[in-house]
């Protein structure tokens, strides 16, 4: 297809080459942040960033650039160099790519620029503490742990006051570290403009609810580097209305992502970076869509517990609340809600061997899913970023016996 | 009793943890706590004069559990509730899950949605142990889980109960601390394999038959005069989590070396640092969580771990370590290529061993171990 | 005085005889399921070749995955260890050697004496062994002995990126499904192998020369595909399948 063809295809989206440009002046500012005269923090991908931005601090996230090394499919030779550090095979793939990368550099942007900080939430998994551990070692730089205990039932009074006490510590670790004071007034602003950016984000994958869907799964792994990395700027804001107009263009006009779509699923786990074209043709070229996922709702489950007037107040509940710090069960009621909300025709697991938290307790889900909703229900066995753990004739196999069931219901 | 009647007694314990508790059940008529990590207030337990058990997964193969883990969770977790499934643990009226790694995280999950005769408890301990936030935090949620299991069991926990469990607990871990004195001066006296079945024995048997045992072992292998004049050997410490392979000690010992220290939850880190005396026994417990050795799933300052290990070595003259690590356990795989550094840039060899829990050492494992030792022993002046 | 090194592989069993530093006997055959009795023949016939009988032979030592089976040795050395002086026997240059048997690959680094400083093996599966070459070959239809000089034909060759042995046959495969062409597929294979090992071999660290030995190092393709990856020459030293008997021969001698 030409590029002047493509622009008319039903696959073109405006908002894709602004997006990619934004991404751009992003890595670059954070990449020349020392000869602005800015601070560069890494963070994890489900941390409190929104005091960063206050602070005027650049916050850069190692799982971003762990996805970017997946999709450009560096991530093997960056994960070999990790082990031949002596890092196991087993260990989380972003982390390898990252250690790799810092080690040896590479990557599809020559490596992130050395922190003057690390700012770590356990919120998503404990990788990420052994992780920064690592770095900090390596970088000598101070590191912020903002550990939220797990909700397995309940969210405990003990926890909330804990997590607001270390809100507190964190402001007052930013203040150490940057030796100014933390300003209130402006965490107001980047506070509201952060919720703001989370109702947007869940607007537009709510516009995947439209038959046929405007945006596939695929598209919202894309668009979703902007509420990770940038929330509580006006960027992202400018950003997402854009990207909602067009998207409900679509849905007026009736432009599904997928032309031929007669099959609505939802994915869940992260996304498989390195295969994602060759993923989103296979199901294309079965008539399926991947409408939704539990994966980028991630970073909009949780506004309902921020206080938009008291972010900081709120802050610590909401992010201890996410997706991936909750019981089981309850991510299979997150799961079974979303199956109605975008009424889909199955569920299509990634068993990720590089996310625990995230992969144990798939096969319960599954089964929940299956009893109370009578899905079938597709595993995919893979690995975000290590392609060597990929088998795409055993996938083929899977989704093609997968695709069978559907249709026979 | 001699010493080699006592040691039977653990080794038996270690054998078939199921069967010892359940007669101790049946005996006793106390309710059973399984727990599965060593960061577990086993005082708060006896003082509801319950009994605490350690979970290190009794089944070799994994098949139930197949169905609700992928096979790319450790063998620990996977056998543990293999166990579990298939009924091999319907003796225990409360299973507790301090919180540790992803994997057990998830467990708890996958146990609660599954497993329904026994009464399920998480124990939400911080991750972080160094702020003044986490350790009052940790203090509510030890007063949280007393709480929680004075309901479980229908009783409540006196304060005294609480001291007397304390010094109890105290009692074993100084008899563990003696006997792992006297196997770092004099290896021959205890085997390697018979000092970690003596260890996990502990988390097994009766606590106050424990102590007894363990204090009249300790006066014997301290006492009895051996033969001196033993050749020197090559003294090792084990680094890792849980060692449930006690052959590993005599493929070691068979090649003239000896496990003098090691740095395990079945060993060092259970009975390292005493409860101290404290304003309030809860307390004292949760000051001893934060000051003891610590685990790699837990953060308490990025070298401490690296700090702790050296200060090991040193200390008890370690001329190689070797690090025996669970396959799939991540918080101690992360930790392993910065402790080895460590370790090579103070001139000490090292191994590195990944093992499966429930499957005896295998080929390779033991030609590693082997070659190891021979390197160090080729170290030596020829004689 | 004369010594006497078996090596109990688990494919093939593999026995030399020494006198002082020259090798008067050598003998390989399949282990089968008998270790013992494979070692039994292997010195039997070692003793025929070099007209011995076995009272006068020194010195014994076995090495290999059945060197506790053996007997009639006077010690047991682990695999390692005989390898390390083989080499350094056959190589003197040799500072690491990388050694790809039947079932695992090692990486042994040496000091100018022929001391191990340091080692590594590969993890438990199967991939980068000689087990997953032949489960390679059998997918492709041909032999171990075709698939080193096939795959030097190689221009491009194809990208193999699994690295468990079933999940790489099911890639080889649909490879071959669409029509990819032999030389490349056995191509990519060997590069995959490599860049397995020197991954592994990192953990080490690789110090030239580097000299390889085990039944792989026969494999020609692998043996450049290595160099290529380790932009390093490769040495082989001759009858490196005997490398670790040679070793335990030599390891006897200094015993005594």
């Amino acid at each position: 297809m030409s590029k002047k063809d493509f622009k008319k295809s039903a696959a073109y989206m405006e908002s894709v080459p602004k997006m990619k440009k934004i991404m751009r002046n992003y890595y670059l500012k954070a990449k020349y942040a020392r000869y602005l005269g800015r601070k560069v923090a890494w963070i994890t991908s489900g941390g409190p960033v929104e005091p960063l931005i206050a602070m005027g601090i650049i916050p850069v996230y190692p799982e971003n650039h762990g996805a970017m090394i997946g999709v450009s499919r560096t991530g093997v030779k960056l994960c070999e160099v990790a082990e031949g550090m002596g890092y196991s095979t087993d260990l989380c793939s972003y982390a390898r790519a990252d250690i790799g990368c810092s080690a040896a550099g590479g990557g599809p942007i020559g490596g992130l620029p050395k922190p003057d900080m690390l700012i770590c939430c356990n919120n998503i998994c404990g990788t990420v503490l052994k992780w920064y551990e690592i770095q900090a070692r390596k970088f000598r730089v101070p590191l912020f742990i903002f550990d939220t205990p797990f909700v397995h039932t309940e969210f405990t009074k003990e926890a909330k006051t804990y997590v607001d006490r270390q809100v507190e510590d964190y402001i007052r670790f930013l203040e150490t570290v940057m030796k100014k004071k933390f300003p209130r007034d402006k965490m107001n602003v980047v506070g509201k403009r952060s919720v703001e950016a989370m109702r947007l984000w869940q607007q537009v994958l709510d516009t995947a609810t439209a038959k046929p869907a405007p945006l596939t799964a695929f598209d919202a792994f894309f668009h979703l580097a902007l509420i990770v990395t940038l929330r509580g700027t006006r960027t992202v804001l400018r950003y997402y209305r854009f990207l909602l107009d067009e998207l409900n263009r679509r849905v007026e006009n009736g432009i599904g992502m997928v032309k031929t779509e007669q099959y609505r699923f939802l994915w869940d786990n992260l996304p498989i970076w390195h295969r994602m074209r060759w993923l989103s043709r296979t199901f294309a070229a079965r008539n399926a869509a991947l409408v939704a996922d539990t994966y980028t709702s991630a970073w909009c489950g949780t506004v309902d517990h921020i206080d938009e007037n008291d972010f900081l107040g709120s802050m610590g509940e909401a992010y201890t609340r996410i997706y991936l710090n909750i019981g089981v069960d309850k991510m299979a009621e997150k799961v079974l809600n979303m199956i109605d909300k975008y009424e889909v025709d199955g569920l299509v697991m990634h068993s990720n061997r590089s996310c625990k938290p995230y992969s144990f307790g798939q096969y319960d889900i599954r089964r929940i899913v299956q009893e109370k909703r009578g899905l079938p229900v597709l595993i995919l066995e893979s690995d975000m970023v290590d392609a060597r753990k990929f088998s795409e004739a055993q996938a083929e196999t899977r989704i093609d016996a997968f695709m069978e069931m559907v249709g026979q219901k | 009793m001699n010493s080699t009647e006592i040691i039977e007694k653990f080794r038996t314990a270690a054998r078939d943890p199921f069967h010892c508790v359940r007669s101790l059940k049946k005996e006793k008529h106390c309710p059973v706590v399984g727990y599965t990590c060593t960061y577990f207030p086993e005082e708060i337990v006896l003082a509801a004069e319950a009994h605490p058990l350690r979970l290190f997964g009794e089944s070799g193969m994994v098949l139930k559990a197949d169905a609700h883990i992928q096979a790319y969770g450790c063998s620990l977790a996977r056998s543990v509730f293999e166990d579990a499934l298939s009924g091999q643990l319907d003796f225990l009226d409360v299973m507790a899950f301090p919180h540790s790694c992803d994997t057990m995280q998830r467990l708890s999950d996958i146990w609660r949605l599954n497993i329904k005769n026994t009464v399920h408890l998480d124990l939400l301990f911080p991750v972080h142990l160094k702020s003044e936030a986490a350790g009052d935090y940790l203090k509510a949620v030890l007063e949280r889980f007393k709480k929680e299991l004075e309901q479980a069991l229908q009783t409540e926990i006196s304060g005294s109960a609480l001291s007397g469990a304390i010094s109890l607990t105290n009692r074993i871990r100084s008899a563990l601390h003696s006997l792992y004195r006297i196997r770092a001066a004099a290896p021959e006296r205890i085997s390697g394999s018979d000092l970690n079945r003596v260890v996990r024995g502990c988390m097994i048997l009766d606590r106050s038959t424990a102590a007894d045992l363990l204090e009249t072992l300790a006066d014997e292998l301290g006492s009895v005069n051996f033969p001196a004049g033993k050749q020197p050997v090559k003294r090792l410490l084990l680094s890792g989590g849980a060692c449930l392979h006690p052959d590993i000690h005599d493929i070691i010992e068979q090649q003239g070396g000896a496990v003098v220290w090691d740095d395990l939850c079945t060993g060092n880190r259970y009975f390292d640092t005493p409860v101290p005396d404290g304003p309030s026994p809860v307390s004292a417990i949760a000051e001893r969580f934060l000051d003891r050795a610590v685990c790699p799933a837990k953060h308490s300052g990025i070298d401490r771990r690296g700090k702790e290990l050296s200060e090991l070595v040193s200390k008890y003259e370690i001329n190689g370590v070797i690090f025996l690590l669970l396959k799939f356990c991540d918080p101690h795989g992360f930790d392993y290529p910065d402790l080895k550094a460590t370790l090579e840039e103070a001139g000490v060899p090292s191994l590195f061993l990944e093992v499966e829990s429930g499957k005896p050492v295998d080929g390779p494992t033991r030609t590693r171990v082997e070659t190891f030792l021979q390197i160090l022993n080729q170290q030596e002046p020829m004689t | 005085m004369i010594c006497c090194g078996i090596d109990i592989g688990s494919v093939t069993a593999k026995g030399v005889l020494l006198e002082e530093s020259k090798q008067i006997a050598g003998a390989i055959r399949f282990t089968g399921y008998n270790a013992g009795n494979a070692a039994e023949t292997i010195l039997q016939s070692l003793l025929e070749q070099a007209g011995l009988k076995q009272e006068q032979v020194d010195a014994i030592v076995a090495t290999g995955y059945g060197r506790n089976s053996v007997n009639f040795a006077d010690k047991a050395l682990s695999e390692i260890i005989c390898h390390a002086a083989g080499a350094h026997f056959a190589v003197p240059a040799a500072r690491t050697v990388i050694d790809i048997g039947g079932q695992d690959s090692k990486i042994i680094r040496l000091k100018e004496n022929g001391q191990v400083t340091d080692f590594v093996m590969n993890d438990k599966c199967a991939a980068g062994t000689g087990r997953f070459l032949e489960v390679m070959a059998r997918a492709l239809g041909t032999d171990l002995d075709g698939f080193g000089q096939l795959s030097l034909k190689s221009r491009t060759p194809a990208a193999i990126s699994s690295t468990c042995t079933v999940f790489a046959e099911s890639e080889v495969i649909s490879l071959v499904a669409k029509g990819e062409k032999r030389e490349n597929i056995i191509a990519g294979i060997h590069a995959s192998i490599a860049a397995r090992t020197v991954a592994l071999a990192n953990r080490v660290g690789v110090v030239p020369a580097v000299a390889m030995t085990g039944g792989v190092s026969r494999n020609i393709g692998v043996v450049r595909a290595l160099e290529k990856h380790l932009n390093l020459p490769v040495i082989i030293p001759e009858n490196a399948q005997l490398t670790g008997a040679v070793g335990a021969a030599l390891l006897a001698q200094k015993g005594k």
